[in-house]
Parts: structure tokens; C-alpha cells; sequence
């Protein structure tokens, strides 16, 4: 296979414009609109990889993108389709599992010890002695997998999604296909064609064969039948095509998953005509892996569009009148077809032979057999229809015994078919049957003529009642040698023969034991083949059941395709800039940006502690809560009570589900007689808020919940000097008297509108003040310049942390988990038993009833060694529970924190021991805050 | 799982935009026995076949409603806001 052929006008190639690229560090040339696999033909190499478990040299074999023979890395990218690929200027590209080298593989060694690798060989052998097990492994490891991923490299790929919604989509742009697409559009639906060519007309495009019948393509050569129907396609307004995409997968709800290039297309279609044609598939003969057997329409469209002289001499093998009409046509490209043997005869290919590539054949007829020397082999045997797609989304394949092949059978709600998928073939066939499925699809999306449906319907039924029944030449059982029926996983008839013999005889069975079906290709290659060899064997009817499931991917995808480009959504807090203007470390919370630490952890906590300091609070959740019963949800959402919460109050939340479980905490401030003001935790907003509108769902509750977060920017002052600095921004009277801990207010600061809660979390003097988004960094600004005398500082959620645990605050799903309840978590003064029904009370009752098991305790470490969040904690060396929380508290000299213990070591002074890298640690439980246990300073 | 929801607000949508909120699981009177309590808190009855479930229109109108699905195929048959009852 070398060289090119003479310029003819059905070439897709430009001869003016060359490109060159590498193949295994040499530099090759291409014309513009060659395909990597074609460049490299042309140039004359002719094994392009090597196979899977023995290591044969594999060179083109299907041309379509369907077999696994042409896989190669391309600039980094593992398990390219040359075949399919256009090259690039400059692109480099690799061969893939052979080493050193494709011409001198050692692996290839494998074929020499094939009685190690039998079928099923991984439950066979490797696995006695166990000790010498890790060497095997290593070396199977290594030879598993097909291409290598660059670890190190930069991204080679930048995949993009789309979405697009139409009413009929038509995947096949061959004669049924653009009929199919023509007709819907015609009659008034929105059509996606979808097709895997680089231009419309399937298979066509590279024939010149008259077209039989198919109404305006009728008598036209193949390839101005395929422009004709391209020309129709473009004509139609109505009609979006999407060429070189391939339609890997259909979904539930009409979604076709469709890949073109880098760019995953996720269609919805209210209906789908599938129109797939037919695919060739290998023949099983002697060596019928060796570089130059070729499958003989794909070698024909090789030559025919990019040029290519394939070969000197043939042998074409046929079953059909088709396959008679390839075979003149490829001695139209120049290359000898020294025999056709037709299998209808009797006729026989017995074997190929040669030194990494075809020199000759052995055909065997009636009159004996006798050697061919020739260099191509192509099998031009009856196409199959493809029929994988169908079944993703339930459609029926079924054994035709009228044309002695699986068909796609009838249609499902969304999905119909049409064309030779359907058994008939001929582009008569396929027209007729397309006009009549692209009616149909129109009809139920509302368009078109019930009359048209039915003459289109009435005429694919007559032809498909007419059309000649086929009888398939039967799949020779015997050989010698390497028969492969699998090509991606090596597997051979012989094994697959004695995979039966071993009650392997199910093909969902046998396709586990032997791989078959599981390579790269996923059973286009092999899947019949190996159905009709199984059926034969085993003497049992192919009939019901004789296919293993399809499932998507159709083709292979890359992941990074289905991953789509690495976006996600950033939230920043009005303030952010001044964080990073004062050179805040960020922490990612969910979404948001927080500051984590401004200077360091000790001084912001000194300046919490020792004057007054500010944190930006606007991640948590707000929610306004209003109506004449919003009282009264709020207390059948909580173990405690709010209805009786005065106006210009704040009371502390923690909410259980039904099961008992804590599952949220945070505020409620009662700012008039039907008006609350609710904040969660800043992770849990999203589920409360869908909590409480799902509790509300049906419930006829007079209650309006609005989810205010994005509204508001909240600021924490806090220290003691917090009052002298609010006290500068504002008329309201703060003072001790009118504003004590734990009040509500609604009044301006620094000319801004605020709610002033008189609450904290760091357990200091502290107000949380939350003004208008707008004016968050106008707030920060002023508080800052109000403070500045007095030494304000900006605390991250470093020094919060540390702040915080210094008093025991506890941060649900931090402090707690999915067995906490209210009882276990230190929240025993919440629960007002007196209560009616609330949400947990029959759970928190039944753990009240027999006692709780666990605790949640604050404990102390002497020694400056922080046990990591996590840690263990043994009694009597059992594992008894878990630090949650742990920091170093440079204000108390001790290391703090928060552990769940069995309730029995819930008392204060009780010893712990913490497992901890260095050795275990002993901790001491306290049950006070660690920090101002009277909680003076909180409402002084 | 790319089957189609019908919201009765914002009309069929991807089952992506929407969170499932679990099928119909009546809450028992506070004073029903134990085990009817820890039945409603942990058991389901998974039916395969057409059941009544919760589904919250997360990326969309954030509606709760009510629809009937077939477990077996994901088709959702029909679906609706509920109407205020005590019961729901």
C-alpha cells in the first residue's frame, strides 16, 4: 500500500495544500483533507499498532472508525481513530501498546506462550504460587490498558457543552436519513441530522454504481446520488446538520448524547428516526488479522476520497450483489482482483499468509483448492445491520430468518427506524421507508397530513413485503491457525469453541468469560459473528435472546467530554474586595470566598478578646419569614419555641428532622407581630429553605418564606469595645439597658438600614448587623474609620474558629453527625418537653425516654499537640469516639476542643485518651466553656 | 437517568434541574405506636412500578408538587401542586 492514486473528481483531498506531521518520531506529509490513517497509507505504512493480548501487528482493517485496529496517541490524547481524524499541521502522533517499537514488539512474545493466556486465562493461571502473585500483577498491570495518559501534561483537550431541542432528530445521513430529515422538515418540524461523515450521503459518497429506484437519486452514481441528497438537506430551512457528530447514546426522554469533535451535544428530541444503515463486518479465516485484509467498502472509500492506492492485487470475497459491484469498483482504483471468490458457491477463503502482511491466500471451490499470491484481501461479505443504538432506549433487535440477519424491529414511543437497518437493502428501500418515518415523526409532533403518513407507510410496507429473502452462508465452525472472531481482545474461534465446550454456551456468559464484545469496538466487529459461531456450535436456534445488552456509549467517549469545560460558580460577598485590599488567605465555603486569616490567627484573636474587631458574616443563610402563623411553623420546626419570642428579640435555633437528627442551627429575631428573620448555617441554606417550603407544600399554613441571603451583607462586630464603635454610626440608643444580649433592631447605621441582632458567636459583646447588599463594603468602610482609634481589626474564620470552641459553640455537622440529636449535642435545654407535636419530637422523646448514649464535651490537652479533627478516642483501648474540633488556644494556653463520647464519660475532669500520630494523648473533659463559662462578657 | 419532569409550573424539564424529594411517606399521629414511627422514619417501599413521590423544582420555579412515576421506566405520568389539605 503505497503511494496515491491519480487525481479523480470524488477525492476529498486537497492536493495544493500539504501538512506534515510525525508518526513515531518521523515526519510524514498529507494533503489537506486526508485523515491520519490515510496519510500514513499513502506513505506506506502499513502496520499502524499492535494487538491487544498477542501482540500481532494490526494495520487498517474497517476504515470507518469502528474497529479497533488504528488506535494511536495523538499529541498526548490516548486512543485516537486514525482513520477518522483529519491530521493537523504538526501534530504528533504514537503508536500504542508496543515496546520497544510497532516493527519489534516484544510482547508480541505472548503469541508464543498462548497455552499461559487461554480463554478465561485470569482464573486459570497467575494465580498459583500466591507469593509469586505482585510480580504477575505488576507485569499484567502493565500490560493492561490501551494508550497512556500524560499525568504531567497540560489539558489537550477544552470540551465544550451544547444543548439544542428540536422536534425530530434523524441520526444516519445516508439516502434514508436525509430523506427521513427532508420529509419532517417539509411538513413544518424543527429537524437535527446528525451524521458521523465529514458530508452527507453515507456510504454513497464513495460509490459509482448507479443508484436503483430511491426517487430523486434514482440512476444517479453513487456519489452524485450522496451531493444530490446533501443538496436536498441544505435546501430545507428547517433542517440543523450536524456533520462528523456521532450519536453515542439514547436516553431516557428523547436525549440523544451526541459528540462532535470536543463538543458534547446533549439533543432533546420529541421524536428520533434512527437511520444506521448497515456496517461490514470481518470475515473468520486463517490469519484473517494480517496487515493488508481490509474490509472492502471502507478500503473503497480510502481510495476513492483520499486517494489512496491501496494495494497491487485482490482477492475480493462476496455474498451478495453488492458485494459484486464493490469488487468491479475497486478494480476501477487500479488494483487487480485476481479472484472474487463468492461464498454463495460453496467458495471458500481458507487462510492468508505472510511476513507481517498478506502475500497470499489459499481459496478453496468445488475443484479443490489452490495458493494466490496478492497483497489485499477484501471482504466484501453481505453488511449488517446496525442495530446498537436501538436497543439503548428499548427498541428490539430480532433474528430475521427472511433475511438471515438481526434487524431493528418495530419502534418505540420516541424512537423509530428506517432504511436498511431495517433488513431490505438498496437505496429504494431506504428512501421510501425514510419518507415514511420522517412523516411519521412529523405527525406526532404536529406537523404535517395524516393522509401523506399513511401513502408513505403503505409504500415502505409493500417494498419490505417485496423485498428478496436472503439465506446467510453458513459460519465455517473448523480451521487451523488464528481464526479471530474478536479483534479488539484476541479472541479466536478456537477459544471461543472451547469456552462453549467448557458450558460457557450463553452468550451473556461466554462474553464474560472470553472478553468478546468488551474491547474497544464494544461488539461491531464481533458481536454477530460471535452470536451466529455460539448459535452453531451449540446447534441451538440464534432466535430470542441471541444478543448480549447494548448500552451506551455507541462510541467511545472521552470523559473530559462528558465532563464539559471546568466551570463553576464563585460567590463573593459584597465586601470582598476590602478583604483582599487587607490580603486576606481564602478559604472556599461551598460556593463563597471567605476570608480565612488576615494577619495571624493570634493577634485577630487578641483583638476580638482585647478591643474590637470585625468578620463578615453575609455568607449565612437569611430567610424573611412572614404571616399570621409564622409563629406557629416556627415552633412545629423546632424543639423549642418562638411564638411567644417578643418583637425586638433574637432566640437561638436548632432544628431536627423527624428522625431526631440536628440537621441545621442558627437564629430567629422577631421584627414585628407576624415578621421573623431567620439565619442558617451558611452550607445549609439550600436544604432548610427547600425544608421549610416542603413542610409548607399542601400544608395551608398563612406563612410566605423568602430566601433574603443574596439581599443581605452582614457584618459581626465584636469585642468589648464594639458598643463605642457602633455607638459612633448611629442614633439608636444601643446602651446595656435598651439593647441587652440577645435583642433585635431595626435602625439606620452610618445612614444605612440595618437589623442589629445582639448576638455572637465568638462569645464577646457582639453585634450582627445586616444591611442591604449594596451597601455592604459602605458599612465595612465605616465601621473600620469608626474604630480605627480603638484599634479595630478584621478576624477571619481562622480566629472564629478558634474563638468559638473557646466557648463551646458547636458547628452542626462539624461538632455533629447523621447519629446526633439534640440530646447528644449539648442542646438538652433546648428541648421544651411541654411542647405539642413538633418535627423529631417522637425520636428525641425515645431518646430521652432510655438516655443517651453519646455526648458531645469539650476537653482540654496540656501539651501543644493538636489531634487532628477525626482523631480517635479510646477507653480501656477500645474506640469509643471522636475528636470533632481541635485548636491550639494561644489566649488559654492549652490546646482545646470538642469530641463525641460515650454519655458515662460525659463528666467533667473525666480522663480521655486521643490517638494521635506522636502516641496518645490524654485529655481532660470539661463541660464549662472554656472561655468566660458564666458568660459575663456575652452580656456585658 | 435523563428523563423528563413535568413541573405543573414551568412544564417538562430534565430531572436534573429538580430534587427528588422520595415517594409519599404519610407522617403518623404523635401518639402512634414505636413501630409505626420507626416504620415512617426508616422503611420505604421502594415499589417498582407506578408510585406517588415528592419533587422539588430546585433550578426553576423552587415548587414542591406531587407526581406519579413509574419506577421501571421514569416516566412520569402526571403531576401536580398539592392542594392544601391536612393530610397532603
Amino acid at each position: 500500500m503505497t503511494g496515491r492514486l491519480p487525481p479523480s473528481p470524488l477525492e476529498r483531498i486537497d492536493r495544493e495544500r500539504t501538512v506534515t506531521f510525525r508518526f513515531d518520531g518521523r515526519e510524514h506529509r498529507a494533503f489537506a483533507g486526508d485523515t491520519i490513517a490515510s496519510a500514513l497509507a499513502a506513505g506506506g505504512v502499513t502496520v499502524l499498532s499492535r494487538s491487544f493480548k498477542y501482540h500481532r501487528p494490526r494495520g487498517l482493517l474497517c476504515c470507518t472508525g469502528r474497529c479497533p485496529n488504528c488506535l494511536v496517541q495523538v499529541d498526548g490524547e490516548p486512543n485516537v481513530r486514525a482513520c477518522t481524524t483529519e491530521v493537523r499541521a504538526g501534530m504528533t502522533v504514537k503508536h500504542q501498546n508496543a515496546w520497544p517499537s510497532l516493527r519489534f514488539d516484544l510482547m508480541s512474545l505472548t503469541g508464543r506462550f498462548e497455552r499461559l493466556l487461554p480463554i478465561g486465562f485470569y482464573y486459570k493461571v497467575f494465580y498459583r504460587p500466591r507469593r509469586l502473585w505482585p510480580l504477575f500483577e505488576r507485569i499484567l498491570r502493565n500490560a493492561a490498558g490501551l494508550g497512556r495518559i500524560d499525568t504531567r501534561s497540560t489539558p489537550v483537550m477544552h470540551p465544550i457543552t451544547r444543548h439544542l431541542h428540536c422536534d425530530v432528530a434523524v441520526v444516519g445521513g445516508g439516502p434514508a436519513g436525509c430523506t427521513a430529515a427532508t420529509e419532517a422538515a417539509r411538513a413544518g418540524a424543527s429537524v437535527v441530522l446528525i451524521d458521523d461523515g465529514p458530508a452527507l450521503g453515507g456510504h454513497l459518497r464513495a460509490r459509482s454504481s448507479p443508484v436503483r429506484g430511491g426517487g430523486p437519486i434514482d440512476g444517479l452514481a453513487g456519489h452524485a446520488a450522496a451531493a444530490r441528497l446533501a443538496e436536498l438537506v441544505s435546501a430545507e430551512e428547517g433542517i440543523r446538520t450536524l456533520s462528523g457528530a456521532t450519536a453515542f447514546g439514547l436516553y431516557e426522554g428523547g436525549l440523544i448524547g451526541i459528540t462532535q469533535r470536543q463538543t458534547l451535544v446533549r439533543l432533546r428530541a420529541r421524536r428520533t428516526v434512527l437511520a444506521l444503515g448497515t456496517q461490514e463486518r470481518p470475515l473468520v479465516f486463517t490469519n484473517n488479522d494480517l496487515p493488508g485484509v481490509m474490509l472492502a467498502r471502507g478500503a473503497l472509500a480510502l481510495a476513492r476520497l483520499q486517494g489512496v492506492r491501496l494495494g497491487a492485487s485482490a482477492v475480493v470475497v462476496i455474498e451478495d450483489e453488492d458485494g459484486a459491484a464493490v469488487a468491479d469498483e475497486i478494480r476501477s482504483t487500479g488494483v487487480a482482483v485476481l479472484a472474487v471468490v463468492d461464498l454463495r458457491t460453496g467458495a471458500r477463503l481458507e487462510r492468508a499468509d505472510g511476513g507481517g502482511r498478506v502475500e497470499s491466500v489459499v481459496v478453496s471451490d468445488a475443484n479443490g483448492s489452490r495458493r494466490i499470491r496478492c497483497d489485499l484481501v477484501l471482504v466484501a461479505t453481505r453488511t449488517e445491520p446496525v442495530t446498537a443504538l436501538f436497543a439503548h432506549d428499548g427498541g428490539g433487535r430480532a433474528w430475521s430468518e427472511r433475511f438471515g440477519e438481526f434487524v431493528a424491529a418495530g419502534r418505540t414511543e420516541g424512537v423509530l427506524t428506517a432504511g436498511e437497518m431495517q433488513g431490505p437493502r438498496g437505496a429504494e428501500y431506504a428512501v421510501a421507508a425514510g419518507t415514511a418515518a420522517g412523516r411519521e415523526a412529523a405527525m406526532e409532533c404536529g406537523h404535517g397530513e395524516e393522509q401523506a403518513v399513511v401513502a408513505g407507510r403503505e409504500r415502505t410496507a409493500a417494498l419490505l413485503a417485496a423485498a428478496p429473502a436472503v439465506a446467510p452462508t453458513p459460519i465455517p465452525l473448523d480451521g487451523s491457525g488464528k481464526r479471530f472472531v474478536c479483534v479488539c481482545e484476541d479472541v479466536t474461534a478456537e477459544e471461543l469453541a472451547q469456552g462453549i465446550d467448557e458450558g460457557f454456551d450463553d452468550l451473556e456468559i461466554l462474553k464474560r468469560y472470553s472478553t468478546i464484545t468488551m474491547g474497544p469496538c464494544q461488539g461491531k466487529m464481533c458481536h454477530v459473528t460471535s452470536a451466529r459461531f455460539r448459535a452453531a456450535r451449540t446447534g441451538q436456534p440464534i432466535g430470542v435472546a441471541a444478543l448480549t445488552t447494548a448500552r451506551p456509549p455507541f462510541q467511545p467517549v472521552t470523559l473530559a467530554t462528558l465532563a464539559g469545560p471546568h466551570l463553576s460558580p464563585v460567590r463573593r460577598t459584597a465586601m470582598h474586595d476590602r478583604h483582599a485590599a487587607l490580603g486576606a488567605t481564602w478559604l472556599d465555603m461551598g460556593d463563597w470566598k471567605r476570608p480565612h486569616t488576615y494577619t495571624t490567627v493570634e493577634r485577630e484573636c487578641r483583638a476580638v478578646r482585647e478591643r474590637v474587631a470585625l468578620i463578615d458574616v453575609s455568607t449565612l443563610g437569611k430567610l424573611d419569614m412572614r404571616g399570621r402563623e409564622a409563629g406557629a411553623f416556627l415552633d412545629w420546626l423546632h424543639p423549642n419555641r418562638f411564638s411567644d419570642l417578643k418583637a425586638g428579640r433574637v432566640r437561638y435555633r436548632a432544628m431536627c428532622d423527624d428522625a431526631g437528627i440536628v440537621i441545621d442551627d442558627g437564629t430567629v429575631a422577631r421584627l414585628g407581630p407576624e415578621r421573623f428573620f431567620v439565619t442558617t448555617t451558611t452550607s445549609s441554606l439550600d436544604a432548610v429553605d427547600q425544608w421549610l417550603r416542603w413542610w409548607l407544600a399542601g400544608s395551608g399554613r398563612d406563612v410566605t418564606v423568602t430566601n433574603v441571603t443574596s439581599h443581605f451583607a452582614a457584618i459581626n462586630l465584636a469585642g468589648p469595645r464594639s458598643r463605642d464603635v457602633l455607638a459612633r454610626l448611629t442614633s439608636l440608643d444601643i446602651s446595656r439597658e435598651r439593647m441587652p444580649y440577645l435583642a433585635a433592631a431595626e435602625g439606620d447605621i452610618a445612614g444605612i438600614p440595618a437589623v442589629i441582632l445582639r448576638i455572637g458567636f465568638v462569645g464577646e459583646l457582639s453585634y450582627e448587623i445586616h444591611v442591604p447588599a449594596d451597601y455592604g463594603a459602605d458599612l465595612w468602610d465605616a465601621l473600620m474609620s469608626a474604630g480605627r482609634d480603638l484599634g479595630i481589626e478584621a478576624f477571619g474564620i481562622e480566629a472564629q474558629r478558634v474563638l468559638r470552641l473557646e466557648k463551646q459553640h458547636l458547628i452542626v455537622g462539624q461538632d455533629s453527625d447523621a447519629l446526633s440529636g439534640p440530646l447528644e449535642s449539648g442542646l438538652a435545654w433546648l428541648v421544651k418537653a411541654d411542647k405539642p407535636d413538633f418535627v423529631g419530637r417522637n425520636a428525641v422523646a425515645a431518646v430521652s425516654a432510655r438516655g443517651p448514649e453519646l455526648a458531645l464535651v469539650g476537653f482540654t490537652v496540656a501539651a501543644r499537640t493538636v489531634p487532628d479533627e477525626g482523631a480517635s478516642i479510646l477507653h480501656d483501648g477500645a474506640l469509643v469516639g471522636r475528636v470533632t474540633s481541635a485548636k491550639w488556644s494561644d489566649a488559654l494556653g492549652r490546646t482545646v476542643g470538642m469530641a463525641i463520647v460515650p454519655a458515662h464519660l460525659a463528666v467533667a475532669g473525666a480522663d480521655i485518651t486521643i490517638r494521635a500520630p506522636g502516641g496518645p494523648l490524654r485529655g481532660t473533659v470539661t463541660l464549662e466553656p472554656f472561655y468566660d463559662p458564666a458568660g459575663a462578657k456575652l452580656r456585658s | 437517568m435523563s428523563f423528563l419532569v413535568p413541573c405543573p409550573r414551568c412544564g417538562p424539564r430534565d430531572a436534573y434541574e429538580f430534587r427528588y424529594g422520595g415517594e409519599l411517606n404519610p407522617r403518623p399521629a404523635p401518639d402512634a405506636p414505636d413501630t409505626t414511627w420507626s416504620a415512617y422514619r426508616y422503611s420505604r417501599e421502594n415499589a417498582s412500578g407506578v408510585q406517588r413521590e415528592w419533587w422539588f423544582h430546585r433550578n426553576g420555579c423552587r415548587t414542591w408538587f406531587q407526581a406519579e412515576r413509574d419506577t421501571r421506566d421514569n416516566r412520569v405520568i402526571r403531576a401536580w401542586v398539592v392542594e392544601a389539605s391536612p393530610a397532603r
